[in-house]
Order: C-alpha cells, then sequence, then structure tokens
C-alpha cells in the first residue's frame, strides 16, 4: 500500500508558496487587514461622530446671534421687556385664583348653596375683576407693539430665506441695507410709541394699586390665608420690579451690537429655552442643565449609599452563601431595559410617591403634598437604580484589590472589623470608588429613557426658593429634550443646531468629569503596593 | 554530614545566653488540637513560653508552626474554617479563648510582625500612631513621643526622622519590616509574635533585624518562627521543634541545636529532611 501521497515528497516546488489568495494577494494579509480594519473603523467612525457634532454644533452661536441681532434691531427686545411685565402680572393674577378657589371650596365645604356662596364671594370677585382688568391699558399698547415688531421681524426672515434659496438679488427682495431701513423704521415706530406705553404703564400702577386699596376685609381659613400671603408677597416684588422697570425701559439701546460673548451667554446661562414660539426662540441651556443635574443629584444622593455601603458589606461582611445572593442580583438590575424601568416609574412609583405625600402623618413635611407624579424625585429614584450596578460593581472590584495583608495588619494590631474597614479598606480603594462613583454620575447623566418618562419635561429652572422641595419639581434634561426633539427639526435649521450644542456640552460635561476624577486619584492615591 | 551537624551546632553568636530556668511561664498551652474544617493542623501540643525571653519555632514547611503562632493573638478568627479541637492557651493563667475575653484587647496584648512586609498604605507617621488613634488616643503631642520612641525602638528613627510624613510604601524593604516591628511595640504589647520576619530580606537588614529582636526582649517576649537555623541559635533563648503538627521537641536553644533527645530533631538540623 502506498501511504505516501505523491506530493508529500520534499522538493523546491513543494515548499514553495502555493498561489493560495485572491487577486494575488496572500489571505493571511486580508485576515490581517480585516483585524485591523475593524479597529481603523471603530477609530474612524468615532472620529467621525466628534466631526460632526462640532460640525453641526458650532454653526449655531452665529446663527443665533443673527437671530438675537433681529430681536434687537425689529425692536421685539424691547417689547419683550413690557411682555414680561404682563406675564408676570398674568401669573400673580393666577395666584390670586387660587386664594378665589380656596375660599370658594371652603365655603361649599361648610354645605352652602351656590346662590349663597355668590352672594358672599361678590365683593372679592369685583376686586378681582378689578385687579384683572387694571393692566388693561398697557396690554392694548403692547399687543400693538407687538404685532409691529413682529411683523417687520418676520418679512425681514421670510426675505432673507427667499434670498439664500433663490442666490440672486431679485429687485423685488431687499438687500441687508435695505432690510437695516425697514427693521429701523419699525424700532421707530415703537420709540415713537413710548409716551402712550409709559402713560399705559403709569395707569396701570395706578389701577393696580386702587384694586388692591378696594379689596374687601376677607375672613380666610388658614389654607386660604396661606395662599394669600404668597400672592401678597408676589404682589410685593412685583411693585418693586416696576418701579425699576422704568429704569431699564429708559436704559434700552436697540442700536447696540449684539456680541458673540452675549450669545454665548445667552446658550449657557439663558434661563429660556423657547421653541417654535411666534413671538422669539431662546436657546438657553441652563433649565436643561439645572434639571439634569438636579436628576443627577438625586439619582446619586441614593446610588452612592447604596452601591458602596452594599459593596462594603457583601466584600467585607457577608457570608459567602450570601454574598452568592446579593451580587448577582444586584448585578441583574442592569439588565432591566431603561424603558422597563421608566415604565414602571410612570405607572407606578410617581403615583406611589404623591399618594404617600398626601398622607395625614406626613403632613408635617413642609413641601408635602407634592402636585406633580413625575418630578425630579421620581426620575432620580429610579436613576439611582439604574447607577446602583456600576457604583457596587466597581467599588466591590477596588475593595477586593486591597491587599489581604493590610487587613491583617490592621485587626493584628487590634482594630475592629469596622476599623478596618473605615481607616484601611476605604481609603486604600478609595481612588477605585471614586471611580466608581463618577462612572455612575456618567451613567445617570447620559441616561435618556427614563428621565424622558418620568422627570415630567416641563422647561424651567427650578426655584432654589422652595428648599429642598425643589426635587418634587418637574424638570427636563439635556439628553431629553434631544431624543424629543431631534425627530421634529428641519436640518441645518438653528433648533436642529442648538440641540447639537447640548450634545457638545454634554460631551465636555464629561470631559471635565473625567478630568475631575483623574485629578481626584492622582491627589489622593495610595498605591497599594 | 556529621562535620555539618557540629558546625550548626557550635554556637554562633557571643552574646551570653539568657538564664531560662529561672523564667517565669507567660504562655501556656496545654493540650492544644486545633484543625482547619476536618484537617488537623496541631496535635496535643503542650508548651510554656517564658517571659522576657526569645522563643523559636522551628520544623519542615507546613508543620504548624504559623498556625500556633496565630492562635496566640487569634488571628485564626479570620478564618472561616478554623477551629481549636480541644486544649487550652493560657497567657498569665487566662484562657485567652474563653468567652469573656476580649479579642481587641488580647490583641493589643500580643502585637504581630508578618513575614512580608505589610505597613499601611500612609505615612510612617501615621503607620506608628495607627495603633493608637484606633483606641482613641489623638493628643499630638503623647502620639510624637509615641513615634519618636517607637522609632527609635526598631532603630529606625535616624533613618526616618527627616520623612515620617512620606508614604511608608517608598522604604526599603528591611525598613518597611522594622517600621511593622516599630508598629507593633507602638502599642506596648507584652508579646511579639515574628512570623518567618526576615526571609524577604538581605543579610544585611536580616542582621539588622535579628540586633534588634536582642534588643527588643529586655521589654518584651518574643515567639519567632524561622526557617533559618543560624538565625534561631543565634536570636533565641528556647527553641521548639515541630513536625506534622506534633511538637517534637522543646528545650534551650543551645542544647536543642547541641544535644538534641530526639533522633527526628537531629535529622532536621542537620539537614537530613526538611
Ligand atoms: N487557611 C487555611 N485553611 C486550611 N488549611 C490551612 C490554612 N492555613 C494553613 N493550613 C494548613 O495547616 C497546616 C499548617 O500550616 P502552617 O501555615 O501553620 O504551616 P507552617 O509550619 O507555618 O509552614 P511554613 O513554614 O510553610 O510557613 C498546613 O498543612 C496547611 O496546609
Ligand atoms: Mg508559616
Amino acid at each position: 500500500m502506498n501511504l505516501k501521497s505523491s506530493n508529500s515528497s520534499f522538493s523546491a516546488e513543494s515548499i514553495q508558496k502555493q498561489g493560495n489568495g485572491f487577486l494575488g494577494v496572500e489571505w493571511g494579509t486580508y485576515i490581517k487587514a480585516f483585524f485591523g480594519g475593524n479597529a481603523f473603523v471603530a477609530m474612524f467612525v468615532l472620529a467621525l461622530i466628534t466631526l460632526f457634532l462640532f460640525k453641526e454644533g458650532v454653526g449655531f452661536f452665529p446663527q443665533y446671534r443673527k437671530d438675537m441681532e433681529l430681536y434687537r434691531a425689529s425692536g421685539q427686545e424691547f417689547v419683550g421687556l413690557l411682555k414680561t411685565e404682563l406675564d408676570d402680572y398674568d401669573e400673580l393674577q393666577q395666584q390670586l385664583g387660587k386664594v378665589q378657589v380656596s375660599i370658594l371650596t371652603d365655603l361649599y365645604a361648610e354645605g352652602k348653596e351656590w346662590e349663597e356662596v355668590t352672594a358672599l364671594t361678590a365683593p372679592f370677585q369685583a376686586s378681582l375683576d378689578q385687579t384683572s382688568s387694571a393692566a388693561d391699558p398697557l396690554r392694548q399698547v403692547v399687543k400693538k407693539a407687538i404685532d409691529i415688531t413682529s411683523e417687520a421681524k418676520e418679512a425681514v426672515v421670510v426675505n432673507n430665506t427667499r434670498r439664500e434659496i433663490t442666490g440672486v438679488d431679485l429687485t423685488t427682495l431687499m438687500n441687508e441695507e435695505q432690510s437695516a431701513a425697514f427693521l429701523k423704521s419699525s424700532r421707530e415706530q415703537i420709540i415713537a410709541m413710548m409716551p402712550e406705553i409709559e402713560a399705559a404703564n403709569d395707569m396701570f400702577l395706578e389701577n393696580l394699586l386702587a384694586a388692591q386699596e378696594a379689596m374687601p376685609e376677607l375672613n380666610l381659613s388658614p389654607d386660604a390665608k396661606k395662599e394669600m400671603l404668597i400672592y401678597e408677597k408676589g404682589l410685593k416684588t412685583f411693585l418693586d420690579s416696576m418701579t425699576k422697570f422704568d429704569d431699564k425701559l429708559a436704559k434700552y439701546d436697540p442700536e447696540k451690537p449684539f456680541t458673540f460673548l452675549q450669545t454665548l451667554g445667552g446658550f449657557l446661562f439663558g434661563s429660556q429655552w423657547t421653541t417654535n414660539s411666534s413671538w422669539q426662540d431662546f436657546y438657553g441651556i441652563w433649565p436643561l442643565l439645572s434639571g439634569s443635574l438636579l436628576v443627577t443629584l438625586v439619582a446619586l444622593s441614593f446610588a452612592i449609599p447604596f452601591g458602596v455601603f452594599a459593596a462594603v458589606y457583601v466584600n467585607q461582611v457577608a457570608s459567602s452563601s450570601e454574598q452568592n445572593i446579593i451580587k448577582p442580583y444586584i448585578e441583574f438590575i442592569s439588565a432591566i431595559p431603561s424603558v422597563v424601568i421608566g415604565f414602571f416609574g410612570v405607572a407606578i412609583f410617581g403615583t406611589f410617591i404623591r399618594t404617600l405625600s398626601e398622607q395625614d402623618f406626613l403632613a408635617w413635611v413642609p413641601f408635602f403634598p407634592i402636585s406633580e407624579r413625575l418630578n425630579a424625585y421620581t426620575a432620580g429614584c429610579l436613576l439611582a437604580l439604574m447607577a446602583v450596578p456600576t457604583i457596587f460593581t466597581l467599588a466591590e472590584d477596588a475593595l477586593n484589590n486591597v491587599p489581604k495583608a493590610f487587613t491583617e495588619a490592621s485587626e493584628a494590631m487590634g482594630a475592629t472589623r469596622w476599623q478596618t474597614i473605615w481607616r484601611i479598606q476605604i481609603p486604600s480603594s478609595l481612588s477605585g470608588i471614586i471611580s466608581a462613583v463618577l462612572l455612575g454620575f456618567g451613567r445617570v447623566i447620559g441616561e435618556t429613557m427614563v428621565v424622558l418618562l418620568c422627570a415630567g419635561n416641563q422647561i424651567a429652572v427650578p426655584e432654589l426658593s422652595k428648599g429642598l422641595g425643589i426635587v418634587f419639581e418637574p424638570v427636563h434634561t439635556m439628553t431629553g429634550i434631544i431624543a424629543q426633539e431631534m425627530g421634529e427639526v428641519v436640518p441645518g435649521s438653528i433648533h436642529y443646531r442648538a440641540l447639537f450644542c447640548v450634545g457638545i456640552f454634554l460631551f465636555f460635561l464629561s470631559l471635565l468629569i473625567n478630568y475631575i476624577a483623574q485629578a481626584i486619584v492622582r491627589r489622593y492615591k495610595i498605591s497599594a503596593g | 554530614m556529621s562535620n555539618e551537624s557540629i558546625s550548626v551546632a557550635a554556637p554562633q553568636s557571643t552574646r551570653p545566653a539568657s538564664d531560662t530556668s529561672a523564667a517565669k511561664t507567660l504562655i501556656e498551652v496545654d493540650n492544644l488540637d486545633f484543625y482547619y474544617g476536618k484537617k488537623q493542623a496541631l496535635c496535643d501540643i503542650n508548651l510554656e513560653i517564658p517571659e522576657k525571653l526569645v522563643t523559636a519555632f522551628i520544623g519542615p514547611s507546613g508543620c504548624g508552626k504559623s498556625t500556633l503562632l496565630r492562635c496566640f493573638n487569634r488571628m485564626n478568627d479570620l478564618v472561616d474554617v478554623a477551629h481549636i479541637g480541644s486544649g487550652s492557651i493560657k497567657i498569665h493563667g487566662v484562657d485567652i479563648n474563653s468567652k469573656n475575653v476580649d479579642v481587641i484587647e488580647l490583641r493589643k496584648r500580643v502585637g504581630m510582625v508578618f513575614q512580608k512586609s505589610n505597613p499601611f498604605p500612609k505615612s510612617i507617621y501615621e503607620n506608628i500612631t495607627y495603633g493608637l488613634k484606633i483606641r482613641g488616643i489623638k493628643k499630638k503631642s503623647y502620639l510624637d513621643e509615641v513615634v519618636e520612641r517607637s522609632l527609635r525602638g526598631a532603630a529606625l528613627w535616624d533613618e526616618v526622622k527627616d520623612r515620617l510624613h512620606d508614604s511608608a510604601l517608598g522604604m526599603s524593604g528591611g525598613q518597611q519590616q522594622r517600621l511593622c516591628i516599630a508598629r507593633a511595640i507602638a502599642v506596648e504589647p507584652e508579646i511579639i509574635l515574628m512570623d518567618e520576619p526576615c526571609s524577604a530580606l538581605d543579610p544585611i537588614a536580616t542582621a539588622q533585624i535579628e540586633e534588634l529582636i536582642d534588643e527588643l526582649k529586655t521589654d518584651f517576649t518574643i515567639v519567632i518562627v524561622t526557617h533559618n537555623m543560624q538565625q534561631a541559635t543565634r536570636v533565641s533563648d528556647k527553641t521548639a521543634f515541630f513536625y506534622l503538627g506534633k511538637l517534637i521537641e522543646y528545650d534551650d536553644t543551645a542544647r536543642l541545636f547541641s544535644n538534641p533527645d530526639n533522633k527526628q530533631t537531629e535529622d532536621y538540623i542537620t539537614g537530613r529532611f526538611g
């Protein structure tokens, strides 16, 4: 039997490279290219994303600046001041409305009939009407001013868009100079209205004070009194700001250029995020940023103690059978899809917290009962749930990495287990624990689904004056706003670019957190030699 | 082989031998059986360790030297499966395993130095004051005093007095081990247990530690585990030889090395096994 196959004999030919390959290139080269290519693609995509983010985002600033310049040049900014005054006044009226509701509720609770109630509250109702109509003269003037300026701006915007689209200076369209002149005429119209405005404003003040005088002496229940006090406080600040208003109006200079720094400041510190408004869009990140930070704060204030203490317990105290239960359990939490957690928050947890806050035995808590089911607290609690596994796992690793020799030495010195944990284990693993916490922070601030579902999505800067109750305010977040609005915006529009800028801001925030983390770790580094 | 036995047996150190017969017994081990789970690590140990002398434990690897040493400050409590089968260990006549003994207080009186130096990842100063701080002593002047006294006691003061607040991990291996000794003596124990304290050190650092042990014995009772016969003869007054969890022979060091009663002891110290 021939055991040797014919080509197994050693010859120059047999050891020559076989022509195995494709297009004259060996397979090995392809394989190498494949693996290298994957790494390259990953890096390339990352670079592309970063580049794209910046390319789309940076264009926001010149565009926003132009927009704000138009806002100023048309005189809208000036009218805006008046508009704010009226908006503030409306808010004040709403507070008075709450007083009314409170009074009515009390009366009906006493078992009185509708007619009797109407008769009883007639004087208050009258003064209510008087207060609300106090602003009417100013409202009329402002409405006129709004119409003039809005129309002028609208015309210029449409004109500019058409010029951009056609790309030619059609004679039917205004050029830059012409539109500037056009805006100026609108502005001047407003300035010409100045005496009229001032007179209206004075009358408003007069009416308001008169209405205040005419307010009947009321016999209020404690609840109603509380609302009334809020109203009176609000009225006082309003009257104060009204006197300052005159100064503001006098100082206003429509010719002042809108600088780039102002644009940047308007984005970073602007307290309004208003889009698709018939008046003027504002892109201030502050309400979103403060919302994100508030939610994160709530989440971390739960997740850090839970995560770290659970890690200490599992690592130091638990028996191995306890470890075998607790560890997989906590790690399992991270397997729950965030939408499910969000759904749980909407359907169960939010309602639960609100119902809890309405219980009588919790009435002593100053900000209870809460009015909104979905708020920063609800979202924060659920995000804490998501951050705990991250913090727990990493902190546990860090504790595990503390050499056993340290523990032994400490116990041999006569330290109790808790002293050893507190003085040796935790300090030795501090850098690991800090990085665990920061990764938890990153997890929370970048999380979208839960905040979108549970944070209440109200674009407003939470009011610090509420004290700790601030955490029960509905908020909107940076991630939430991107997810919510990105689908609807026109690519290339200023709104679209503003969302990208929010993305860039998130990007820089993560960078900053990372940097701080490393700095802290370097500063407190305890090498476990 | 026989000439080697002679060279080992000849006392290497020139220091005057302490009078071991007059010394009072400090640690008393009676019929001790010790287990790791089902596995017996020590059987029927009877041993009396005298006060203010150095006692050495020798024996082949795995014979239970460390286990017995760690019984004296109950470090075996940290091992889940470890437990005493029967017998007792008494210090000053008090059974240290009885229920009303506070292990924390026990460890304050029985310090320990480990094979691998293990200073805490803190400054030299904090390492020494650790034992005092966990007992709530905060007075700066007192701590300063203890630091100096302990470092001088461990023959380390001159080397580190200018960098007390540097990390202890920046020291050499020998310095770290002496720091661990200083840390142990800072709380003024009565007994210092040393488990192969020189096994990771070079000859010069070893000589320094041995010299130190010699000085320390005026104030402390020292029990040292060593694999080095010469070291045992140089530093100890009494020596115990263990084999397979049993105490084979226990005698004055000079006598045990020059004229062992037991064949196994002789075989071990002459290097025929181990
Ligand atoms: N934590 C433990 N769990 C189970 N068995 C152990 C444990 N520690 C030691 N042993 C066993 O107990 C016996 C005695 O160990 P011990 O460490 O006391 O020996 P040793 O004489 O110190 O040895 P060496 O000279 O190598 O340090 C050995 O058989 C060892 O395997
Ligand atoms: Mg040992």
